[in-house]
């Protein structure tokens, strides 16, 4: 790594940024505590790691490379560290996924690409490199989600959507306190957050402001989201469609007449122009075609 | 009343090179032959595609489309001495009257080949008639060169057809189908008033009519690059800068065609050298107009220097393509100007030189027109080959360029061969009335 | 269309081959239809095989599983595909936005698209360029589609209707009518389109597969393609080629009716006016009047410097002589 001869001055210039780059590292995963003792609820094994290792690939490798083998993108700053250095090792599962769901400055969040299965088999392969690691696994029973039931509803005058979260146990109803809730509205090609997330309150209710000028279909419909985490039923979603959105039908591109459009969509200036043109040479063609034909009517004579 | 030996004269002078002289056929020889090694250069490229040419993602329009202007531009000719100088009475020009349809067909007939050799898939050419957009000026341009293409062939024809007659009758040795054919075209001409007056009317309102289709033709051809966005070619004067430019390189090539047709077919008596001298001032004066359009088209954004201009107007002038440019200049429109106000300068030698320069020129400048403005897009040309950024025609291309402009010279030939070059009939007419 | 071999229509091939025999037409014409028919034999037993008519009347023969399966359109002699790709999606309206301040000139774009669209290396529907717009603004990298203007100057200029706007806003060619013109590429002030010069990259390969004019794949010699906003994949709800290659989170894309654009990379929804308010958004050379469908973000706050080994590049286009 250093070489020896080098000037003292580089090797405390190097060692000093080197620090800096540390520092900064550390300081900037400022991960709330709740969030750092989060554990998976997916066993840890050689089965799981070997999912990660396609998710890893697809998307942590271009620039983090194979853990251990250090083939990180050193072009970034600050370069992406080692997975299986011991900087990343020494985090707990909490924080590896907290980083994975938020992303930050050049690594993006993962939290829409992968879903929580699948980020916690991202952790399982990069724990796979740890041999001293040893798992906690949590209490969630992702199973049981299917237990919970969603129910929104929209109040025009407050313009507010509750989502209220309960689980049909066998034992009964149980309201879920304390789940986070994110509302999404559906859209083409991915959900948009509508508000901030919230955490269900005693009641197992969550209030969401709405965005009065969320455009939706041809009648104003739009398809709600609620996506649901709780610490012992797991994640979930639930969709509701409400005629609440603004009614968006907006003209076909191709509707104008346009230069650019197709032949019939021509602009009429231009047909009649084009047209009188053509049939004025063409008027002209047969007046010349007449004429000689007399011309030549005259000579058999 | 005119001598019927100084009629006999007229029609045996202008007959004579109605036949098959040796060095005819081995001029056709030569021709045929250059012209199949460049079709072989044309089922090259349509084997291997464009890529035997020098284009590129970038520069995607070169030789070809340089010529097809040139060729569109050339065949503008026929309408300005038939037409122009013919209806506003200059009839110095008359003699000239078919040697420029001569060369007008020619040169418009084979521009629409021209724009066949530039096509991707020429197998589809069929396409423009089934789906074809008027809002395309592509579209406009095959409509407005069809019609310029037909409207020449019969302004040559109409006033051909009292001399297809004599050709009938007067031609020694004529081969009996030949013989036939020119009777058959020359509809029953009797030499009757009546038949005079229709022919006198027909050339008369072709020649109206020629006006307007022939603007139009090189108008639409300068908004194929007009009616773009781009550097250089966006510019509302290209209509009469090309049309004006057409005049230039339509009076060389006629002078061109007069120097060897008086030459070869010994026609020194009919082809004066007032007309050359007249002529040579006909040149004087298209190319100032051309000069001035000129100065009009690069001094105003060379005084602006937009951003973008400042790219292309740079390499013109003191860049890559500033040689050819100053050259074209030049060679090709101020040194004739300056040549041609000296009586000496007009003689047909002299002439043919200078009128030479000005043709080639005339097929730079359109290069020129083409080419560099495909070399400055508004964005950076990057990620691609070199060969994409600087444009270099290749041997293939320069061969099947090659080809219309042996074909035209085919088709001159061939039709100098089969009608009088100069009208038997009117020049006997206007022997007529100079007598009366 | 596609004709699925059916009994009935064996029956009446063969038929009509009998009867050709029997009219005893010429032996030329007789022996190819011989020939004709022993080839249909040996292909019925193999069920995997099916035959295809193509626009230009081509009897094709593919495997079933490489084609798709298509209702009969009613619109004469066009596909299916071709149909349907000159429909677009109804509702919609296309946009992209590209956040300049994010591209670290990572190029995965590139490879994605090209791989998709099988072009050659120097062909590039999505162009990362490296610009620099005065000597004294700092350079950057832009990645550079099609603009799917709605004021499309290269579908104005095309004479066979063969490149067109859709109703979506997406901007595309059939290449089985583009007559390689090139006046799209003339007319085209963002040198968007690119020309198939040679035999394209893939020919072999493709040969047997139903043109998409979606994709643009098989692409075919002497005609025009580029970038297609991945209509293929857009009509599947699934977000562009370069988009969702990016790692770096440059491109949104989304439907501008929506109000809504997403992320390539991170798969995030946001609304697409507020992204454009928020960043100060513009589009390429407005004073054209092109209407671009495909939005800027520009490069503030980059986190990544511009490379020094590429400004020598970005500064040709401003000195150029």
């Amino acid at each position: 790594m250093f070489r020896i001869n080098i000037s003292t001055k580089i090797v405390s210039l190097f060692i000093f940024s080197a620090l800096f780059s540390i520092n900064l590292s550390a300081a900037s995963w400022d991960v709330p505590a709740d969030k750092k003792s989060k554990n998976s609820f997916i066993k840890f094994n050689d089965a799981s790691a070997k999912e990660g290792e396609v998710l890893y690939n697809k998307n942590c490798a271009s620039c983090h490379g194979n853990p251990s083998k250090g083939n990180v993108l050193k072009s970034l700053k600050p370069t992406p560290p080692d997975l299986a250095s011991d900087g990343t090792q020494k985090l707990t599962d909490g924080e590896l996924f907290y980083i994975l769901n938020t992303g930050r400055g050049l690594m993006p969040s993962f939290k829409n690409v992968l879903s929580e299965n699948e980020r916690w088999k991202v952790i399982a392969y990069m724990r796979s490199f740890n041999k001293k690691y040893v798992q906690v696994l949590s209490n969630t029973d992702p199973s049981k989600s299917e237990l919970v039931k969603v129910n929104m509803q929209y109040d025009a005058k407050s313009n507010i959507v509750t989502v209220k979260v309960v689980a049909k146990e066998k034992t009964g109803t149980v309201v879920l306190k304390d789940a986070e809730v994110i509302l999404f509205a559906k859209r083409y090609f991915g959900k948009l957050q509508l508000d901030k997330s919230m955490r269900t309150n005693n009641e197992g209710l969550a209030y969401f402001q709405y965005s009065k000028d969320l455009p939706g279909d041809k009648a104003g419909n739009v398809e709600l989201i609620a996506k649901i985490n709780d610490e012992a039923y797991g994640e979930l979603e639930s969709t509701t469609k409400f005629k609440i959105a603004v009614p968006t039908d907006k003209p076909s591109l191709t509707e104008k007449r346009a230069i650019w459009n197709v032949l019939v969509k021509a602009p009429i200036w231009l047909i009649i122009t084009y047209s009188f043109g053509v049939l004025v040479f063409l008027g002209f063609l047969l007046y010349l075609v007449l004429n000689l034909l007399s011309f030549w009517k005259i000579g058999k004579i | 009343m005119l001598e019927q030996s100084k009629k006999d004269k007229v029609t045996s002078d202008l007959l004579a090179s109605i036949r098959l002289t040796n060095s005819f056929k081995a001029w056709m020889a030569f021709l045929s032959i250059s012209l199949i090694v460049c079709l072989g250069a044309y089922v090259y490229q349509l084997n291997e595609g464009l890529v035997v040419t020098g284009l590129g993602d970038y520069v995607s329009w070169g030789m070809y489309i340089s010529t097809f202007v040139f060729f569109v531009a050339t065949s503008l000719i026929g309408m300005l001495i038939s037409a122009v100088l013919g209806l506003s009475g200059q009839k110095w020009a008359a003699p000239l009257a078919r040697i420029a349809e001569i060369i007008a067909l020619a040169f418009a007939a084979v521009a629409g080949l021209v724009i066949i050799t530039d096509m991707g898939r020429p197998d589809r050419l069929l396409n423009v008639f089934i789906h074809g957009r008027i809002q395309s000026p592509i579209v406009w341009d095959i409509t407005v060169v069809t019609i310029y293409v037909l409207i020449s062939t019969l302004f040559l024809y109409i006033p051909l057809i009292p001399d297809l007659k004599i050709c009938s009758e007067k031609i020694n040795k004529l081969h009996p189908m030949a013989q036939k054919a020119y009777k058959l075209l020359s509809l029953n001409w009797n030499g009757s008033h009546e038949q005079e007056q229709i022919l006198k009317k027909l050339t008369r309102s072709i020649a109206i009519f020629i006006i307007p289709v022939a603007f139009a033709i090189h108008t639409v051809t300068s908004w194929l690059f007009a009616n773009t966005l781009r550097v250089g070619w966006d510019s509302t004067i290209f209509g009469p800068y090309f049309i004006t430019g057409a005049f230039v390189s339509g009076t060389s090539a006629i002078v061109i065609a007069m120097y060897f047709f008086r030459k070869n077919y010994k026609l020194e008596e009919y082809l004066s050298l007032d007309l050359f001298d007249k002529v040579g001032k006909l040149l004087v004066l298209v190319s100032l107009v051309y000069l001035y359009f000129n100065i009009n088209e690069y001094l105003v954004p060379a005084y602006k220097m937009k951003k973008y201009d400042a790219l292309h107007i740079t390499a013109l002038f003191t860049g890559a393509h500033a040689l050819m440019f100053w050259s074209v200049q030049f060679f090709g429109l101020v040194l004739p100007i300056i040549l041609l106000v000296f009586n000496k300068m007009r003689k047909p030698l002299p002439l043919l030189i200078i009128a030479s320069f000005v043709f080639i020129g005339g097929w730079f400048k359109r290069y020129i027109i083409v080419v560099p403005t495909m070399e400055h897009p508004f964005l950076p040309i990057q990620n691609v080959p070199l060969n994409f950024k600087v444009y270099t025609p290749t041997l293939t291309e320069s061969l099947v360029t090659l080809a219309p402009f042996i074909l035209v010279l085919l088709i001159i030939t061939v039709l100098s061969k089969v009608i009088p070059v100069i009208s038997i009939h009117e020049t006997i007419e206007s022997l007529e009335e100079k007598n009366n | 269309m596609i004709e699925k071999e059916e009994q009935p229509k064996k029956k009446s091939r063969r038929e009509f081959l009998q009867q050709l025999g029997i009219v005893g037409v010429g032996t030329a014409l007789g022996g190819s239809a011989i020939l004709a028919g022993i080839n249909y034999d040996k292909n019925k037993t193999d069920a995997q095989r099916i035959r295809v008519l193509t626009a230009e009347n081509e009897l094709l023969e593919i495997e079933k599983g490489d084609a798709t399966k298509i209702i009969p359109s009613k619109h004469g002699n066009l596909t299916y595909l071709q149909q349907q790709g000159r429909d677009g999606i109804a509702g919609k309206r296309f946009v992209m936005v590209i956040d300049l301040s994010k591209c670290q000139n990572a190029r995965k774009c590139m490879a994605a698209c090209q791989h998709a669209h099988d072009l050659r290396p120097e062909q590039h529907h999505m162009n990362v360029l490296k610009m620099e717009e005065t000597e004294t603004t700092p350079p950057f990298y832009m990645p550079k589609p099609c603009q799917h203007c709605d004021n499309p100057p290269c579908v104005a200029v095309c004479p066979v209707d063969a490149t067109f706007k859709r109703a979506d806003g997406i901007v595309l060619i059939d290449n089985e009518r583009c007559i390689g013109c090139r006046f799209c590429i003339a007319a085209c002030p963002y040198s968007a389109r690119i020309f198939n010069w040679a035999e394209p990259l893939n020919a072999q390969g493709d040969k047997d597969k139903v043109y998409n004019v979606e994709l643009n794949v098989p692409q075919k010699k002497g005609t025009i393609s580029k970038c297609l906003f991945s209509a293929d994949q857009v009509r599947e709800g699934k977000l562009p080629y370069c988009a969702s290659a990016c790692p770096n989170g440059v491109y949104y894309f989304g439907d501008e009716n929506e109000d809504a654009v997403t992320n390539g990379t991170t798969k995030e929804t946001f609304r697409f006016k507020k992204l454009l308010e928020d960043n100060g958004g513009y589009t390429l050379m407005p004073e054209l009047g092109t209407k671009p469908r495909v939005y800027y973000l520009p490069p503030k706050g980059k986190t990544v410097p511009f490379q020094d080994k590429d400004r020598e590049e970005a500064a040709e286009h401003l000195h150029h002589t």
